[in-house]
């Protein structure tokens, strides 16, 4: 029995740890998934002119699930199916700050609005500003979010050693 | 298509209380009221629908007016830039929107169009047999003269020019037919299987190109208005195409003051003169004339 509850403790302190840790993981994946979207946007706008909606859905499949689905969320305004709000933006980006989701959600409000020349100069500014904040992100997620997945096996640990 | 446009509250109204098919524009100017023009006939638009007074109408902002092109575009402005240049959207479905709004300009060039403040939305119709009158005296003997619809603006010249292509398809009558469409609207709900379209190209472009690439026997086109289009269409008549076209002018005496056209009059490139107005309603049926202005039929 007290095999058992130190297996399911360990468990629990390494879940949690886990947690944290993808939680900043996912975070650096959708900036470095947004600024793909981005660029691509900003590339296509230029090429092809082609309508914001088919850009969005032919976006390579894979990136796409690391957008947390904004994706879908947008495409939903697009069809004039929700609002452009956070509620209905964010629904499964949690992981994001405050300050961030507003910076998502200003990037997703100029999509479309201009022509050509001023639409790639905005993007391009977002793009700058994604590159920061992914930056910001990948020192977070080395600082901690390895730290708390190491923490969290050295406390499973030192609980396990308590109990034994 | 009208759905994705407009602002829910006001389609809702549209959809319910009006009848659609009846409606010509809808005009949205920033801060004053919003106007439906029915059966030829401009009202207010309100809660219960259309109104002549100017009490508890509905009022457009310019917001809203932003988000109708915005929507028009597909949430895409930056596509329809070069329709935006010449002050216009047209959707797939046809609808015209027409835009007011500051124009930017470079170089002498106009860049784009900003700070939207007035929109005029044109529901395209396809009235059946609505060129039936002028018909007999366009195409005799299975050949087709040469014509231009004249009229003002929103008499019908577009849908006389639909309704004359799915007439030719419809008797089997089987011309090839060339639809030269500056801005995508002409070929919309067309029922018809012997045409070809070129659509957003300029006249000169669309005839040289067109005559060259789909050896049509007729060119149909709408709104004939500059120096260009006059020698597209002299070019079409010395290649022994058959153009049908239309232009705007209130009445023939006007038509025939018009320097543009006094070369074609001049040369009698067109063989008939169709006069359309708004007297009964837009498309009213005023009379056809032959190449030296004598009145061929008489009005309804």
């Amino acid at each position: 029995m007290r095999y058992v509850l130190i297996v399911v403790l360990f468990c629990v302190c390494v879940f949690v740890g886990y947690y944290y840790f993808s939680k900043f993981d996912k975070r650096k994946k959708f900036f470095s998934a947004i600024i793909m979207l981005a660029e691509k946007l900003s590339v296509e706008i230029n090429f092809s002119r082609e309508r914001l909606k088919v850009l969005i859905e032919n976006f390579d499949p894979v990136t796409k699930k690391n957008l947390l689905g904004i994706d879908e969320g947008f495409i939903s305004y697009l069809d004039k199916k929700t609002e452009l709000n956070e509620k209905e933006i964010f629904k499964k980006a949690t992981c994001l700050k405050q300050d961030e989701k507003d910076f998502v959600l200003l990037f997703l409000k100029t999509l479309g609005r201009s022509d050509v020349e001023n639409q790639t100069k905005e993007i391009q500014n977002f793009v700058k500003r994604f590159t920061d904040i992914k930056g910001t992100c990948d020192v977070e997620h080395k600082k901690y979010g390895t730290l708390s997945l190491k923490l969290s096996i050295i406390a499973g640990l030192f609980f396990a050693i308590l109990l034994i | 298509m009208l759905s994705k446009i407009l602002p829910e509250k006001i389609f809702n109204i549209i959809d319910k209380k009006v009848n659609l098919k009846a409606v010509n524009e809808i005009r949205f100017r920033a801060d004053k009221p919003i106007v439906i023009c029915v059966s030829g006939k401009n009202y207010f638009l309100n809660e219960n629908g259309i109104t002549s007074s100017g009490a508890s109408c509905l009022y457009a902002s310019k917001i809203a007016i932003e988000d109708i092109i915005f929507r028009a575009s597909e949430c895409s402005i930056y596509s329809v830039n070069e329709q935006i240049k010449k002050g216009y959207i047209v959707t797939e479905n046809g609808i015209r929107i027409g835009i007011g709004g500051n124009v930017v300009e470079e170089n002498g060039q106009v860049k784009t169009m900003t700070n939207f403040s007035s929109c005029n939305i044109r529901l395209p119709h396809n009235v059946r047999n609505c060129s039936l009158c002028a018909f007999p005296f366009i195409v005799n003997e299975n050949v087709i003269e040469n014509t231009l619809i004249i009229s003002p603006p929103g008499c019908g010249k577009t849908t006389f020019l639909r309704d004359f292509v799915a007439q030719l398809s419809e008797r089997k009558l089987s011309f090839n037919v060339l639809i030269l469409d500056e801005r995508g609207e002409l070929d919309c709900k067309l029922d018809s299987n012997f045409y070809d379209k070129i659509a957003f190209s300029s006249k000169k472009m669309g005839f040289e190109n067109g005559i060259r690439a789909l050896s049509p026997d007729l060119i149909v086109t709408d709104e004939v208005g500059q120096e260009e289009d006059i020698d597209a269409i002299l070019y079409a008549s010395t290649c022994g195409v058959k153009v049908l076209a239309s232009t705007h002018a209130d009445s023939m005496e006007t038509f025939c003051k018009k320097p543009l056209f006094q070369k074609l009059i001049k040369e009698k490139v067109f063989k008939r003169y169709v006069l359309l107005s708004k007297r009964n309603g837009p498309g009213t049926f005023e009379g056809v004339y032959n190449e030296n202005f004598a009145r061929m039929s008489s009005k309804y």
